[in-house]
């Protein structure tokens, strides 16, 4: 696996898990979700973001998320994610699994 | 049914991708513009923000499963531009796997059905028949049996589950001018419950039929209900006039049951008077019966042997001096142990069959993926993942499985029915349905799809394994082309190219055996000749004279009839000839017993059938009608039991007129003249002593007539018929037909039909072997493309270069004939016993057998070695 493959891999398994924790706080629909990784990354992930589409449909069809269609605001209808109960499950083990490895790597900065 | 809303609402969810991608893009277009850029540019921002909309649109529909379809339904319209590009591959790939499915599921449905599980009775398996032999002369000496003799085999039942009898009788229906002659069966009690089938319509004789004072009562035939009635329901519980007594039809039998060949089966118990009617007066029954499990057949043979010891005191006469029982299993009437050898070996080659049409799809399609090695390494190269490859593959191999298998059941289906419509009456078990054997289609399907799939398969595993620069570097480069597999193509070619030896010289030793039987001279003339059996009605024709009276003046008008040559009274038909007899010659003492056939007949039959007097004369009509002792012997009678004396005026004695019910008491017969010798035991046993008397002499037997007509016969069928009517409108005129035609069909037709499945059996694998030596060809000169171009830039001629891929070519072939030949002589063994007229080892054979082969062999190389010759030195080059 060539350097760019093992970069995007790990990307896709990264941004999964940035999906999910945003989607948590309730309906939410793609547009907001980008803004909302932008805002929080402070733009740490320069993505194109288109690239967030197919991660969303991604993982609506493993069954993470589920979508429905309504209006917003501004009465435009669009489309709004929520976590289902798997996909709470799946953020949750993904979290400790990353806080685990996180502690990890700190400590091995810090110490070695 | 979420799942199919979702499939059949895919342009619904379209429409929804779009609009939730064009949402965020508006969002961020306001966006902009909110922070005050100008409409046009903000959407511009927006777009490049966003990235390939088009790209996102299409990973989005990757996710869903919906859609696979759509990508699937697109790599097969490829998969078939593919395909429709190399069309000569396509035809050859689909056509080999076709062949492979079909031959092999027609012969073997066909030789299942009609030899392995030819009888739908209960537990056929463990059916028997009995049969009594001649120690002496190592033959059958009869498989019939009197009634007292079966009443004690059957008090066995220690090794017996059941034991049934049938005895033959031909039954006039009489129905006025719609009278006919039904092939009758006396069956025992127990006879149906004995063979388990259940009736199509109405019921089986029961108990109660069969029991002293019962109403009269008979089943019918399925066949004859539907041929001969129509099949009428309405004819249940009907009664017919059966040989003069009124008889009720209470059942149709199921359509396979058709025990005895019969048309209609009565029920005899044991209390019924003995004698109903037969030719000589004594009524031998047909015995199967159900051998219990563990008992063996030697066994039950030698428990019987005790009764038939004793019943040969009784019946001396119906027992020759050294005797023994026989019990047979049932199977081996319709197939002999050393013929079912040889069947075996058949299905096995059968399995062959198919295994070599896979073989040589797998062939094709290995060719196929060497020449396209490249555009699959192009095609990784420039991004095609491997699940796109296989998936594209896939679908060709598909493709072709599909086309193949489709074409090869209804080449299956066409076969069973092409077989089952020629094959001619009598040949097989008469309760034979020859049918396609699902089982052996669905293998044959299941096996060549497998090896489609498999070996379509193999160049995307491998282009998506391997290393692509390698790829594109070398595509079988080197002199030598890469070895790996070729030994392994080069044994199969070798061995289809064997077995479709091994199956010609057998076709061909079977078309010789044909054709030589077809010479045989008969002796006599069949053209032009009808024939008719005539039952009459016993009851009023008992004697000699009566049977004149009857004969006489109908012989008289059918002459006089136009376009009738020549008529005759006859009491068989040839080339089966006479009533066997015991014969004595006045003036010759001998040891061992003389055997004789004999013919009642009037003073026509010999003229009519053209067979030439060599010495004194036939009798006349005067001695017809006055029934005088006087009789013609054939050249061999003259030859055998007189050798070298003059028979003319010596007197013979035919032992067995003394038993039939019109009795001849002194039957001493004049000699008055010797005929050429004519077939009279079919044509392939050698011909027997005959003797001709005239017909006059007694009442008993069966009796026909023979007519020569002048041009075609069967437009006189009608005519004989009325002119029979007109004399005695009680007698039934059974199976007329022509000569040729009884000829055709108890001489000719087995081994014709032999003849055609051996034969389509030969040229599947003629065929499959050309296709093979084909591909392996092909395949072998596509990898040295480039080492041919080599040559020719080095100044190989064409020629020099035709000459090495034939010569690869011929090494094959000769050595699979080498090895096919050995093999053929080896099994031909097998089958000489069903040869007749020619050498297992007939050199001929094996000259036509080679030269074929040859021929053919080598177009299939010729056609891949022309395009070695035309392949341009640049361009096999410039592929570095």
């Amino acid at each position: 696996m060539s350097m760019a493959q093992e970069k995007a891999e790990f990307l896709k398994g990264t941004l999964d898990m940035l999906i999910l924790k945003v989607v948590a706080v309730g309906p939410i629909h793609g547009y907001a979700i980008s803004q909302r990784i932008r805002q929080i990354s402070k733009d740490f992930f320069q993505l194109p973001q288109g690239s967030l589409y197919p991660a969303l449909h991604r993982l609506e069809e493993r069954g993470w998320l589920e979508a429905e269609w309504s209006d917003t605001a501004t009465g435009r209808e669009a489309k709004f994610y929520k976590l289902t109960r798997t996909g709470r499950k799946q953020l949750e083990s993904e979290m400790l699994h990353w806080e685990k490895l996180s502690n990890a790597v700190a400590l091995i900065l810090r110490t070695a | 049914m979420r799942w199919w809303r979702r499939f059949t609402q895919r342009a619904l969810s379209e429409k929804r991708l779009d609009s939730e991608l064009q949402f965020h893009i508006e969002q961020r277009t306001n966006g902009y513009i909110a922070e005050g850029v100008p409409p046009e540019e903000a959407r511009r921002r927006a777009l490049i923000e966003f990235g390939g909309v088009e790209l996102y649109k299409e990973e989005c529909r990757n996710t869903h499963w919906e859609n696979q379809w759509d990508i699937l339904a697109r790599d097969f319209r490829f998969a078939f531009a593919c395909l429709g590009k190399d069309r000569r591959f396509a035809f050859v790939a689909i056509f080999a796997l076709a062949l492979g499915i079909g031959a092999s599921t027609a012969i073997f449905s066909v030789v299942d059905n009609a030899l392995f599980e030819p009888f739908a009775y209960k537990d056929s398996r463990h059916l028997v028949t009995l049969h009594l032999r001649d120690l002496h002369q190592a033959n059958d000496w009869r498989g019939l049996f009197l009634y007292d003799e079966f009443q004690e085999f059957r008090r066995r039942n220690d090794l017996f589950d059941g034991m049934v009898a049938n005895l033959q009788e031909d039954v006039v229906y009489s129905a006025g001018e719609n009278s006919l002659l039904l092939a009758g069966n006396y069956v025992t009690p127990g006879t149906f419950e004995f063979y388990g089938v259940a009736p199509f319509l109405g019921r089986s004789l029961e108990p109660a039929d069969y029991q002293a004072g019962a109403t009269p009562v008979f089943v019918m035939r399925y066949k004859t209900w539907v041929n001969r009635f129509g099949a009428d329901p309405s004819s249940l519980g009907k009664t017919f006039k059966l040989n003069g007594i009124s008889r009720t039809l209470v059942g149709i039998e199921a359509p396979r049951f058709a025990w005895g060949g019969a048309e209609l089966w009565m029920p005899r118990g044991p209390e019924e008077p003995k004698i109903v009617r037969s030719f000589d007066g004594r009524q031998y029954w047909g015995v199967v019966a159900r051998i219990r499990p563990g008992v063996s057949l030697r066994q039950a043979a030698a428990s019987l042997n005790v009764i038939a010891q004793h019943f040969s005191k009784v019946y001396p006469k119906d027992y020759p001096a050294r005797s023994s029982m026989e019990v047979e299993s049932f199977a081996h009437i319709v197939t002999p142990p050393d013929f079912r050898r040889a069947l075996y070996l058949f299905s096995g080659a059968v399995g062959l069959l198919l295994l070599i049409g896979c073989a040589n799809v797998a062939n094709l399609l290995l060719v196929r993926a060497t020449t396209r090695e490249k555009e699959f390494a192009v095609r990784a190269a420039l991004g095609a993942s491997r699940l796109r490859l296989v998936r594209q593959l896939l679908a060709e191999s598909l493709l072709l499985a599909i086309a193949g298998a489709i074409l090869g059941i209804l080449l299956a289906w066409a076969g069973v029915r092409t077989i089952a419509a020629v094959l001619p009456d009598f040949t097989i078990a008469s309760e034979t349905v020859i049918e396609m054997n699902r089982a052996v289609l669905v293998f044959a399907v299941v096996a060549g799809i497998c090896t489609v799939l498999f070996f379509g398969l193999a160049p995307a595993l491998k282009a998506s394994r391997c290393n692509l620069e390698e790829s594109l570097r070398d595509t079988g480069k080197g002199l030598s082309g890469a070895p790996g597999g070729t030994g392994l193509r080069n044994i199969l070619v070798v061995a289809e190219v064997a077995l479709s030896v091994t199956l010609l010289f057998t076709a061909s030793l079977f078309i010789r055996s044909f054709v030589a039987l077809e010479r045989v001279p008969l002796g006599f003339e069949t053209d032009h000749v009808l024939t008719a059996r005539l039952p009459l009605p016993p009851d009023r024709y008992k004697t000699g004279a009566q049977l004149n009276a009857f004969f006489q003046p109908l012989l008289v008008r059918l002459k006089s009839m136009p376009g009738i040559a020549d008529a005759a009274e006859a009491s068989t038909i040839p080339p089966y000839g006479g009533i066997r007899s015991e014969v004595e010659v006045s003036g010759k003492a001998h040891s061992e017993k003389w055997y004789g056939l004999f013919q009642l007949c009037s003073e026509d039959y010999l003229p009519l059938l053209r067979i030439p007097v060599l010495e004194g004369r036939s009798f006349t009509e005067e001695e017809v009608n006055d029934a005088r002792r006087v009789a013609v012997i054939n050249e061999t009678f003259r030859r055998r039991y007189f050798e070298k004396e003059d028979p003319i005026g010596r007197k013979v004695q035919i032992s067995r007129l003394k038993d039939f019910p019109d009795v001849v008491k002194e039957p001493s017969f004049e000699v008055i003249g010797v005929v050429a010798d004519a077939r009279n035991r079919g044509l392939t046993e050698p011909i027997d002593p005959e003797m001709w008397i005239p017909y006059t002499v007694t009442g008993s037997a069966m009796r026909g007539i023979l007519v020569r007509t002048v041009k075609d016969p069967k437009a006189l069928l009608k005519t004989v018929a009325r002119e029979i009517w007109t004399t005695d409108p009680t007698v039934a005129m059974a199976e007329p037909n022509t000569l040729d035609y009884f000829l055709d069909l108890f001489t000719f037709a087995k081994p014709r039909f032999g003849l055609w499945i051996v034969g389509m059996f030969a040229g599947m694998g003629l065929l499959l072997a050309a296709i093979g030596v084909y591909s392996v060809m092909a395949y072998s000169t596509a990898r040295r493309t480039h080492e041919f171009g080599l040559r020719i830039a080095l100044g190989a001629s064409a020629r020099d270069v035709l000459r090495m891929v034939l010569g690869q070519g011929l090494r094959l072939l000769v050595l699979g004939l080498g090895i096919g030949l050995l093999a053929s002589l080896a099994l031909s063994r097998l089958i000489a016993n069903q040869l007749w007229g020619v050498s297992s080892y007939d050199p001929v054979t094996v000259g036509r057998v080679a030269a074929l082969l040859l021929c053919l062999g080598m177009t299939a190389c010729w056609v891949p070695a022309r395009r070695a010759t035309r392949v341009d030195p640049m361009t096999a080059l410039r592929y570095e």
